[in-house]
């Protein structure tokens, strides 16, 4: 694998970070479902997968580069296992709707199942890491896939912010905390 | 608290370094990140199960 095609592969990455986190944006915006507290963590983690792809569209694919987002996948694996083990009894009929049979936390394990094994699978390809270690100009592709995930990232502070406010979030949000008309 | 909102604008930060800063200060707010979310995964795990059985 060449360094530009790895570099390819990150930026569309990066598009299915920003795609994840789309849908969890119209589940809350369409559906009027507010994440929770673990659901808001498997959101952040989803968000801190990018950090590795922008590293290596910036600085060119390095071995550390996807260990960032190994760990990132790792982390939010544990957090969306809890959530599931919370809701695993018999007749719990678990948090928010479930979308094609499983509930949000569900596929975000399976998502950071997925990233674990695509990121495993990108480290295969030595190839990428022997190149020059110049910067390269990046692509609008690339850099487009960037400005995409940092500024659903940004409309998530906004989001967190109206929906805890400037206290702890609720474990089960009906609300947003900032948008609530004084009695 | 508002830990949540504060560690999306950390992640964002991060995001902000890799892509403009040095690549040692990107990888240093990463870490804190990182630790950050784990802590306040374990401080909400320290909660009681309210489990259905």
């Amino acid at each position: 694998m060449t360094r530009s095609l790895a570099i390819t592969l990150n930026a569309l990455g990066l598009y299915a970070i920003a795609l994840i986190l789309l849908v969890a944006f119209g589940a809350q915006l369409i559906l009027h479902e507010l994440p929770c507290p673990l659901c808001l963590l498997q959101r952040i983690q989803f968000a801190m997968l990018a950090v590795g792809p922008i590293l290596n569209v910036r600085f060119g694919p390095r071995p550390s580069h996807y260990a960032v987002s190994l760990l990132t996948a790792a982390a939010g694996a544990a957090f969306a296992a809890r959530q599931i083990l919370l809701h695993v009894m018999p007749g719990d009929l678990g948090y928010g709707s479930a979308l094609l049979g499983y509930h949000y936390y569900t596929w975000a394990f399976i998502g950071f199942a997925v990233a674990v094994v695509a990121l495993a699978a990108m480290l295969l390809f030595d190839a990428q890491f022997k190149e020059d270690d110049k910067a390269q100009p990046v692509g609008g592709f690339a850099r487009a896939a960037v400005w995409l995930v940092l500024a659903l990232t940004a409309l998530n502070v906004i989001s967190t912010l109206l929906e805890c406010g400037f206290g702890a979030c609720p474990d089960n949000p009906v609300t947003y905390e900032l948008l609530k008309r004084a009695p | 608290m508002m830990e949540f909102t504060i560690l999306f604008l950390a992640v964002a930060v991060v995001m902000v370094a890799a892509w403009w800063g040095t690549r040692t200060l990107a990888l240093a707010l990463f870490a804190a990140t990182l630790l950050a979310s784990i802590a306040i995964y374990l401080h909400h795990a320290s909660n009681v199960l309210t489990l259905s059985f």
